[in-house]
């Protein structure tokens, strides 16, 4: 009979599986710890520049945004989380009338984050931010408007 | 691959021809809606050896009362597959022995996947009281004791007169909505019956009306620990399908991806088992290591759980500079953890006993109840997707299926650990050799699939998963079906659980390692 | 030395000069039983917060760090806490029961702790047979734990009552042969004339291997009897949520919360008086520098410091170990500790009676 399958054996084998175990976790207790202290590590702390958190309109040096109000963003969202409200203005230059954005409305509590408003985006008017602290009170405050 | 229609007639006589020439694999049995021609189902086959597949439709004329002949004998999976057709489809499988819906509750009415489904909230309000069992029948007999204490004398269908006790919905051992019911005989189970459902979302359904590119965010929503490999699945079915080719580069980077993805998924396998089992220390040792995976995931996808990368022609984003030296410098770290996880759980006497012997399935049975992925290869089954139909970068990598042959519980767990090491192998293949090129090629603005169906599958994290697409030309499906990793594992628990303890039940659960999101999809 | 015995007589002197001598000695039992409640509450204070803190180190986290300097009064936040909660009554249990359980097992294990010697006189029970006492009142606990199951109409709390029986009556075996094999060693079942009897060494060190097994067994016993990892089954909060105690909240969950900590003290605590020496410092025959040095430390800081040391031993076997399962730990107990126990007793005796004891 092999030692390991005897009594005495048995125990051994035992004993030192749990030795082998309990030196392992010794070994950690003395190790540097490895939590992240959220609030107070803001300075240091580093969130990828593609991570998805909120939407928002990237300006041109003009400080305009490039959206032609299209409407593609809204009717690729699987969620209907996007809202575009176009006004009519006169191009003064040529009297053509042209459809222009007014309010450019991103509900942020419903979106999915998947991405195809930005994807068919013509202009590249919309991106997405790493801005991820966004938790608020009340729902409606995450209704946003993205155009100033 | 098109499916071969045969008459309703001949489907047993078919059926039972087809299992005894070593179509012993049944994976997945698609109910389908074709409006005018009928309710059927779509079978899809495979011989476990040759690795041959086929795919059977069968029609069914009567809308009122449609029935097909039940295949739960020769295929025990098709238990849970039937009732889940007979759930949405309403389509009667004669000779089931035991045909209740499987995701909604018993008071639903209509068949929500039928073209014809009325969606009103009229019909089906949401019910504010909880449902009473189909099985359970309260009598009339009530008796009053001494202590004025109501007891309500109840017969059970299925249990009889058991000591009856819920696992779930609301547990820490099912890790999600889960519940199980069993039939208790002081420690040991008698019986278990399983209830899903209770994070149905109707993906499905809600993709009948949806275009591809937006399917595809459901697709990391499914088993939200093979996001990746999920997305790929469907990605691949649709350039498949529009005839798209892609480019060397994004097939290096989604074999990537879908590798990190893995160890990321065996990570909290391994972290949760020995959490069920109790040692929380190496839950945290395995999610210390995981979170390393998951800054590489949000450094390149931008998400941690859900990853949105993949998209139809390619990946949303090309990968990082510093991409590479991350995943080696990972990979390096993650194989000396390894020794640590062993040290502390692996070959402890403790985790041994409550796992060696406990929860066998066999090879013959793993089949049977077509559970693919580590519960599969733990009995002896080679059902690794990669290996049996290659797709992305798998034909080309070295890489050796882990095969262990007792199929308990702690041959589960050394078949994810071991495919950690796999995994990080076939990494380290492909991560310095990524060639230069396009990261996505253009697809049309608007993506129509040509008629037809369309499947695809890919190994998971847990077992195969496979995207069946029904196409009528439209910008979306017809039908799409995703074949669920976790429902044939829970579909086997009552096979697996003969004789356990419900310490056991947890071990096993653990094991199997389900993901209630897949299962319910 | 700082000797107790001199302070407590002196207070006792002082309330018999001032009122009768009958209510000088209801005061001294009121005044005694308050400061053995408090520092029963003391401890427990410390002990979760150690627990915490030393769960982390070997987590490789931090612990509590949000209430207080490094999380210093995290568990003040948490006894506020509990108090807030509402007490639920639940449906169709056995209220009477119901409410009685938590009592039961805080009232074991306050009896325990009082045997306890802090320092020299620092006891508050301590008669001839005191070893036996301790082990009749620590028993009575698994009374609580049974009928908080049982009363709680709560099928996952009955199943963990049920394991707790089973578990702490096989569990209770090891532990009075452990104490036995000190007993015989010592010859009494005193506990200040144990304590006294280990001035000159340690009883680990004078019962070599026999004691260090019957400490090693003590230490599993131990473990085993207050339900903590890897016997921690009652509980199992991954198969049975919360075992026994499911249905409790508020204090009277507070009450079994503290009363496991509590009984993780008192196990360490007859632990160190067995083995360890209680209050007595380390001493070394022939090196009498070092011994004098050794005196000056004092005799409630050397229980302390032993006691402590225990309980870190046990937290680290908690939180290393994954859980057994039932029917692995009952034949743990009967097919092994037991025993090699009994073999143990058998070896420790023949020792005492050849003499080769030191």
């Amino acid at each position: 009979m092999e030692f390991n399958k005897t009594y005495i054996g048995r125990v051994l084998c035992t004993i030192k599986s749990l030795l082998t175990g309990l030196k392992t976790t010794l070994k950690e207790f003395f190790t540097r710890k490895v939590t992240e202290q959220y609030p107070e590590n803001r300075k240091t702390q580093k969130i990828s520049d593609r991570h998805r958190a909120m939407l928002y309109m990237p300006l041109d040096e003009n400080g305009n945004n490039k959206c032609i109000a299209c409407g593609l963003c809204a009717n690729n969202c699987p969620n209907g989380t996007i809202t575009i409200k176009t006004k009519m203005v006169t191009d003064e230059e040529t009297g053509k009338s042209k459809k222009v954005l007014d309010e450019y409305i991103y509900d942020l509590g419903c979106c999915m984050y998947c991405q195809i408003c930005v994807n068919v985006c013509p202009k590249d008017a919309i991106a997405f931010n790493n801005h991820f602290e966004n938790a608020v009170f009340d729902r409606k405050k995450l209704i946003i408007k993205l155009n100033k | 691959m098109s499916p071969e229609f045969i008459e309703l007639e001949i489907l047993r006589p078919r059926m039972e021809e087809l299992h005894r020439n070593g179509m012993d694999f049944l994976r997945d049995i698609i109910g389908m809606d074709w409006g005018e021609e009928g309710l059927g189902a779509i079978y899809a086959l495979e011989n476990s050896s040759t690795h041959e597949n086929i795919q059977i439709a069968v029609r069914c004329t009567d809308r009122e009362k449609p029935q097909i002949p039940s295949v739960c004998d020769l295929w025990s999976v098709a238990e849970f597959y039937e009732r889940e057709v007979y759930d949405f489809f309403g389509i009667v499988f004669t000779g089931h022995p035991d045909m209740r819906r499987l995701y909604l509750r018993n008071d639903w009415i209509g068949y929500p996947l039928r073209k014809d489904y009325d969606e009103s909230e009229a019909i089906n309000p949401i019910r504010m009281e909880s449902e009473v069992p189909e099985d359970l029948q309260r009598q009339s007999e009530i008796e009053e004791d001494a202590a004025r204490e109501l007891f309500v004398k109840q017969t059970n269908k299925i249990f009889g007169d058991q000591y009856i006790i819920n696992i779930g919905p609301q547990h820490p051992a099912t890790h999600g909505v889960l519940r199980f019911r069993l039939a208790l005989d002081g420690e040991e189970i008698r019986k278990i019956d399983v209830h899903c459902g209770y994070i149905h979302r109707g993906i499905e359904k809600l993709s009948e009306k949806l275009t591809y590119p937006q399917i595809l965010a459901f697709t990391d929503r499914l088993d939200y620990l093979s996001a990746h490999q999920n997305r790929h699945a469907l990605c691949m079915c649709i350039e498949k399908a529009i005839g798209l080719d892609i480019t060397d580069r994004t097939q290096y980077i989604r074999t990537i991806m879908d590798e990190l993805q893995r160890i990321d998924s065996h990570l909290l396998f391994l972290s949760c088992a020995a959490m069920d089992l109790g040692a929380i220390t190496t839950f945290i040792y395995g999610f210390r290591d995981r979170e390393k995976i998951l800054d590489i995931f949000e450094e390149v996808t931008g998400g941690r759980l859900i990853q949105n990368y993949n998209i139809i022609g390619g990946v949303q984003a090309d990968i990082t500079p510093d991409f590479a030296n991350k995943v080696k410098e990972y990979c390096k770290y993650q194989k000396e953890k390894i020794k640590e996880y062993n040290d502390v759980f692996t070959y402890n006497t403790i985790t041994r006993k409550r796992m060696i012997g406990v929860g066998k399935i066999s090879r013959e049975d793993a089949i049977s109840y077509g559970c693919t992925g580590g519960t599969g290869r733990a009995a002896g089954w080679a059902c690794d997707v990669r290996k049996r139909h290659p797709y992305a970068l798998y034909d080309k990598v070295d890489f050796k299926e882990i095969l262990y042959t007792n199929g308990d519980c702690y041959d589960r767990y050394l078949v994810r650990l071991d495919e950690i090491m796999e995994s990080i192998h076939i990494i380290e293949q492909l991560i310095d050799n990524i060639p230069d090129g396009d990261y996505k090629v253009k697809t049309k603005p608007i993506i129509r699939i040509p008629e037809g169906r369309y499947s695809a599958s890919v190994e998971g994290s847990r077992g195969e998963f496979g995207v069946f697409i029904e196409s009528h030309g439209d910008k979306s499906p017809y039908r799409i079906k995703f074949r669920p990793m976790g429902l044939p594992l829970v579909a086997a628990m009552h096979k697996i659980l003969k004789g356990a303890k419900v310490a056991d039940l947890i071990a096993i659960g653990a094991t199997l390692d389900y993901v209630i999101p897949d299962i319910d999809r | 030395m700082l000797d107790f015995n001199t302070i407590t007589t002196a207070i006792d002197q002082y309330l018999h000069s001032i009122m009768p001598a009958q209510a000088a000695i209801v005061t001294e039992c009121i005044l005694v039983a308050l400061c053995a409640v408090l520092a029963y509450v003391a401890f427990a204070i410390v002990m979760i917060f150690m627990e915490r803190k030393v769960c982390a180190a070997f987590q490789c986290r931090l612990g509590p760090m949000r209430v207080g300097p490094w999380g210093l009064l995290q568990v003040f936040a948490d006894v506020f806490k509990m108090l807030i909660k509402e007490i639920i009554s639940i449906d169709r249990s056995d209220k009477v029961l119901y409410n009685l359980a938590p009592y039961l097992v805080v009232m074991s294990s306050v009896l325990t702790f009082s045997c306890l010697p802090f320092a020299d006189g620092l006891q508050v029970l301590d008669f001839n047979i005191g070893v036996f006492f301790i082990m009749a009142a620590s028993s009575f606990g698994v009374l609580g734990i049974l009928l908080a199951g049982w009363s709680s109409n709560n099928k996952y709390s009955m199943i963990g009552a049920v394991r707790s029986g089973a578990q702490m009556i096989s569990y209770e075996l090891s532990i009075g042969l452990c104490i036995l094999v000190i007993v015989v060693l010592s010859g009494t079942m005193q506990i200040s004339e144990l304590v006294e009897a280990q001035r000159d060494g340690w009883f680990i060190f004078k019962g070599h291997i026999p004691a260090f097994i019957a400490f090693i067994i003590y230490l599993i016993a131990g473990n085993a009897e207050t339900n903590r990892a890897p016997f921690d089954l009652p509980e199992a909060e991954s198969e049975l949520t919360a075992g026994f105690h499911t249905e409790y909240s508020g204090m009277h969950f507070g009450f079994f919360y503290v009363a496991e900590f509590m009984n993780l003290f008192i196990v360490a605590g007859i632990a160190s008086t067995l083995f360890f020496g209680g209050w007595a410092p380390l001493h070394i025959a022939g090196f009498d520098m070092f011994n004098d040095i050794m005196n000056y430390i004092p005799g409630s800081i050397w229980f302390l410091g032993k006691t402590f040391f225990v309980i870190w031993l046990l937290m680290w076997v908690r939180w290393t170990f994954p859980r057994m399962r039932i029917d692995q730990v009952v034949s743990l107990e009967w097919k092994y500790l037991l025993p090699i126990g009994l073999v143990n007793l058998l070896i420790m005796t023949i020792c005492v009676v050849m003499g080769w004891t030191f």
